[in-house]
């Protein structure tokens, strides 16, 4: 298994500042270049079956690397490939709405994350027996605490079986009793994934799960090797 | 599928533009290929606008039929007794405008308000528009049965003529939705788009047939017949002779006119919408 599956070359993403007039006009007489680096030459080879962790402050650009992955956002230079299809799973229950039943809900969110109808259909019923919600899949979802949003979230997200799972901080949603069982689901999914990106802050996890570690500062790859390594590093440049 | 899984695909490239020259079509087929997720955005932007509200859906009926009235009185202390129908034409013209502009300002700030689903996941970004539109579209037919209490009133006769009537309003939307994508991208840059739209939406009111009709307007000379080259007359003369049992009466170059126009706006809104998008959601 040493066929690559995601392959970044060389690849540049710059945000823009907000401007108004004002800004513009001074940008322009000043030659300002008004933009934001998120990522600076990031070039990345993932294999099949790697299970690899990016680790880094906030706004270190993880988050972006990630969604530039997945597609939402195209790079301004370099090239991205991948094989496979690819599922970003970040925030849980994106586009939930309070006034639908939870069954309906589960049916959004689904087809938001990219299924047809039928495979819908056909997996619903593996998503409400994990999301224990009993009668209350069809009450409207603005009746749910916050517990219970998060588990149909999780339900929902974990019936998909991508070829590469790209992970952002979603560990440890719900109460303790659910957070273990978030967790081991979230691990038996990347253990069913063959090839998994994934961003956190919990270094033991990473340490465990990961073969190797990504560490990005200032939207630059600082150090790519084992986890132990990456974290040894993240220490030293937070430390100064 | 556990055979593609087995053998991993090939690598292909990620966040690549198409030709924006083919925005069109491949607009069409992300919306076929997509349509379950289109149908259940449409039905969550339903739902959440007639939430905890008694009357619920009956909104969609009694809101144009209170404005209308108010319309029609307006219109009377103005210019004295207009014909018996003339409170139904205004009711038409306010329920195909209102289409309109509710379609354009949904599809205008798509994205803006589709935020943090952008943020989080990928999917074609036409679908935003297309969704806001398509919800907007089922608010205003659902609105459409305020037409049968009229047709008890004023006894009229049901024709095979009424199938205009959906046809006026989703011609509304259709041009709408090519507006609306050209607005889309320029809004996500800078939010004073969304300002100007609903400003021209609102303008526009006047100059479109909404209080007067395509009639009305042919009487009035050269100036009458200049307003009548508004894209917007077309759709809502389209419903009201619809309503009247007949096929839309307006000069042939009119309706040309107005239905190239709204291929055209489609064509270029698809074109604009795929070529800017994915640099405009950084703004986000």
């Amino acid at each position: 298994m040493t066929k690559t599956v995601i392959k970044l070359n060389d690849i540049s993403l710059n945000f823009p500042k907000q401007r108004n007039p004002l800004t513009i006009f001074l940008d322009f007489i000043k030659k300002n270049d008004r933009k934001f680096k998120a990522l600076k030459n990031v070039s990345v080879e993932i294999k099949q079956g790697e299970v690899v962790g990016i680790i880094g402050r906030n706004g270190s650009g993880k988050s972006t690397l990630l969604r530039v992955i997945s597609g939402i956002y195209p790079p301004d230079t370099g090239e991205v490939l991948a094989a496979g299809d690819i599922s970003l799973l970040a925030g849980l229950g994106t586009g939930f709405s309070g006034h639908q039943t939870g069954r309906e809900n589960a049916l959004l969110y689904g087809s938001i994350l990219g299924h047809n109808e039928d495979e819908m259909r056909e997996k619903l019923d593996e998503i409400l027996e994990f999301s224990e919600l009993g009668e209350f899949i069809d009450e409207p979802l603005r009746t749910y605490s916050a517990g219970m949003k998060a588990r149909l979230g999780l339900a929902v997200a974990s019936a998909i079986h991508p070829h590469i799972l790209l992970i952002d901080e979603v560990l440890g949603v719900g109460d303790p009793n659910f957070k273990e069982k978030s967790k081991a689901k979230i691990l038996s999914m990347v253990k069913g994934a063959s090839t998994v990106v994934i961003v956190s802050h919990s270094f033991g996890l990473m340490t465990d799960i990961c073969d190797r570690v990504i560490l990005l500062h200032h939207g630059e790859v600082m150090h790519d090797g084992s986890p132990q390594e990456s974290i040894k590093k993240y220490y030293e440049i937070v430390g100064d | 599928m556990d055979e593609s899984q087995v053998a991993a695909p090939v690598l292909r490239p990620i966040g690549v533009k198409s030709n924006p020259l083919f925005a069109p079509v491949h607009t069409i087929s992300e919306v076929h290929k997509n349509r379950f997720l289109v149908r259940n955005l449409i039905r969550r932007e339903v739902r959440s606008r007639y939430r905890n509200a008694a009357l619920g859906y009956a909104w969609t009926v009694i809101e144009p039929a209170l404005l209308a009235s108010v319309y029609w009185f307006l219109f009377i202390m103005l210019s004295g007794n207009p014909d018996e129908m003339y409170a139904v034409w205004v009711l038409i013209g306010v329920i195909v405008w209102s289409c309109f502009s509710k379609c354009l300002n949904a599809a205008t700030n798509s994205l803006t308000k589709n935020m943090r689903t952008i943020h989080l996941v990928y999917f074609p970004r036409s679908i935003f528009p297309v969704s806001g539109v398509g919800a907007n579209i089922v608010v205003t037919l659902m609105s459409c049965m305020v037409i049968l209490p009229i047709i008890y009133i004023y006894d009229m006769p049901i024709t095979v003529h009424m199938i205009w009537i959906p046809v006026g309003v989703m011609m509304a939307g259709f041009m709408a939705l090519g507006l609306g994508m050209m607005m889309a991208p320029l809004n996500c840059v800078n939010r004073d788009v969304e300002h100007l739209v609903r400003f021209i939406t609102r303008a526009g009111f006047f100059v479109s047939p909404v209080m007067w009709t395509a009639e009305m307007a042919m009487e009035r000379g050269a100036w009458g017949e200049a307003a009548l080259w508004n894209p917007m007359v077309v759709p809502i003369t389209v419903v009201r002779h619809g309503l009247e049992g007949k096929t839309v009466d307006l000069p042939i170059e009119i309706i040309m006119a107005s239905v190239v126009a709204s291929i055209m706006f489609y064509l270029i809104g698809s074109m604009v919408f795929s070529r800017y998008e994915r640099g405009a959601v950084k703004y986000l």
